[in-house]
């Protein structure tokens, strides 16, 4: 067995223990790194395997976090029913958005995504019999529902349904990534004018995957609103997004797995240098440089190399930074 | 993929008709005419050949019929069905493959996923998003099959970027084969090879054309290459058809020897 394979069911078993071994203060920001890496790993659907870099992810936790709110605060909607709906919400909004933002391609499709991110930001200010305007949305509740649901409302229940999200999402991805339709995926990332000549309707591929990573971005803003208790326009604002790609990259994109780490990384940064310096954020743009320039394979391509992993079945996730050149064999 | 049979049996009496009829095909870039009114009928099992100076037509010629580039005026009949104005991949779809002049293939990917991922946009759930083991059989299946017809089972685990430019230009002939097309489309195969290696590839393809029986349209400059494949040669001067026929017959034409004398390199 390679070390890495072992560090998956290890890495689950330490989460699943940790509300048993965490003070309070500690679970609740494993919460929020449970809710975070979920957002990040969304991103790399697009980032990652189809080379479609959304500067506009805030869109979908946005969208999601108000959606659950709304729900949450307007109806006795069970909690895991009202996040689910606000993730299919999103989803299906995204459909439109993929539409749109796939008629350009490259940086053409980022400022796209940018600016219907801009367009729901100006939304949330205005739209306020829905959105609470600048106050936002606050109290928002967690349901309890019949059945024993009433569990997920604790604090320590809420941390194990985030992380079942979180879970059942990436194995969802893997799967996704790794099935016939995740192999166009690859091609389009390499080579999208090949993978359209070989029959594929590469566009409705883009617009599928943009959908997917938008209602799992949304899963985790709908996570995020009962988690936090409120929603607000910080959330949608542009920041959010080169957050989260950022995540991607550090964590090193086009592994799923990576993006999470990313998260832990932003988290722990963030967390840490606070409480020495106000100026933390600069200190995180320089490791960002310093990763892009040193190590745009990410902290989880660090991690295998470190731990020897080069299995052929590997190679075809090689991490395909998107700070590197499009790789092309001249004729 | 035996579907072409089916087509003749509903016209036995008459003679088997082209599986690409070309008429009055016709593209305009503002004044200039790339493609001026050009016939042209491609029979079953033919090996055809475009040839012309260059700027001549052949590679958007080429676009046409692939529908990567509209056309201005004109048809072009695939099997009997019109899919002049169809999107390329649906095109492709048809039974049309082909290759780029300038290779174009994914780098990262070894060999044999690459005829892989060619293959499987032949298959019914080509789009399946979970699972797929049977997808990803048979596009192995299709993709070794077409890596040894060209030669290149011994490179089929090594990244496409990473090959020879010669076996390059091989692996999108492959990728090509592995969706089982009823006709390739080759644009310029030996496009940027230095002359060993073309050498040594138009061996191969003569080899896989003797034993594929596949339809071939073909673009190319290189007249070397194309007496050693073609059975039948189009000739094209600034868009217009101005030779049809054998090989040897093309070879004796007049004008299309003051054409290459008068414009070519």
């Amino acid at each position: 067995m390679r070390v890495t394979s072992l560090l998956g069911p290890l890495a689950l078993a330490l989460l699943l223990a940790a509300p048993f071994g965490l003070p309070i203060f500690a679970m609740t920001l494993l919460t929020e790194l449970v809710i975070l890496g979920l957002f990040a790993m969304s991103l790399d659907l697009m980032v990652g395997y189809t080379r479609l870099v959304s500067f506009g992810h805030a869109a979908a936790y946005g969208l999601g976090a108000y959606a659950s709110g709304y729900i949450l605060l307007n109806s006795a909607l069970p909690l895991p029913f009202a996040v689910l709906a606000a993730a299919i919400l999103t989803g299906m909004i995204a459909i439109g958005v993929g539409w749109v933002c796939t008629l350009a391609t490259g940086v053409s499709f980022s400022m796209l995504t940018l600016a219907f991110a801009q367009l729901l930001y100006a939304v949330s200010f205005k739209w306020t019999s829905v959105t609470g305007g600048s106050d936002g949305l606050a109290g928002i509740p967690r349901n309890p529902g019949p059945l024993g649901l009433e569990v997920l409302s604790t604090k320590n229940g809420f941390y194990y349904f985030a992380l079942a999200c979180l879970v059942g999402s990436f194995f969802l991805c893997r799967a996704l990534v790794r099935s016939p339709f995740g192999a166009v995926l690859r091609g389009i990332r390499e080579n999208e004018a090949k993978t359209l000549a070989l029959g594929y309707n590469t566009r409705l591929y883009k617009i599928t995957v943009v959908a997917i990573a938008y209602a799992l971005g949304g899963l985790a803003g709908a996570l995020y609103s009962p988690f936090a208790g409120f929603a607000n326009t910080e959330l949608l604002f542009w920041l959010v997004s080169g957050q989260v790609l950022i995540m991607v990259i550090v964590g090193g994109s086009g592994t799923l797995i990576g993006p999470i780490l990313g998260a832990t990384f932003f988290l722990t940064l963030e967390h840490q240098l606070s409480s020495y310096t106000e100026a933390w954020a600069l200190f995180f743009g320089l490791t960002f440089i310093a990763f892009v320039l040193f190590a745009p394979e990410g902290i989880w391509g660090l991690a295998k190399r470190y731990l020897g992993q080069r299995a052929p079945e590997e190679t075809e996730q090689a991490p395909a930074a998107i700070t590197k050149a499009e790789a092309k064999p001249h004729g | 993929m035996a579907e072409p049979d089916t087509i003749q049996a509903t016209s036995v009496a008459q003679p088997r008709p082209p599986l690409i009829d070309v008429e009055g095909l016709t593209k305009r870039y503002g004044a200039l005419v790339a493609v001026d009114n050009v016939f042209m009928r491609v029979a079953e099992g033919e090996v055809r050949a475009v040839i012309g100076p260059n700027g001549a037509g052949k590679t958007t010629l080429f676009h046409l019929v692939t529908g990567v580039v509209p056309t201005t005026s004109g048809t072009v009949r695939f099997d009997g069905e019109t899919i002049t104005g169809l999107p390329a991949h649906s095109i492709c779809q048809r039974g049309l493959s082909r290759t780029f002049q300038l290779t174009s293939l994914f780098p990262e990917m070894t060999a044999r996923e690459n005829t892989m991922l060619a293959a499987q946009a032949r298959h019914p759930r080509h789009w399946l998003p979970f699972g797929g083991g049977s997808v990803f059989e048979h596009a192995r299946a299709a993709g070794d099959t077409a890596l040894e017809q060209l030669g290149l089972t011994h490179v089929a685990n090594r990244p496409a970027g990473l090959l020879s430019h010669g076996d390059q230009r091989l692996l999108e002939v492959a990728m090509a084969m592995a969706q089982e097309p009823k006709v390739l489309l080759l644009d310029e195969p030996t496009q940027g090879l230095s002359v060993e290696e073309t050498a040594e590839a138009v061996d191969t393809l003569a080899r896989f054309l003797e034993r594929a029986r596949v339809t071939v349209l073909l673009v190319e400059h290189d007249m070397e290459v194309v007496f050693r494949l073609a059975h039948k040669i189009t000739v094209l001067h600034r868009g217009a058809v101005i030779a049809d026929g054998s090989p040897e017959a093309v070879k004796a034409d007049a004008r299309v020897q003051e054409a290459y004398l008068g414009g070519m390199e």
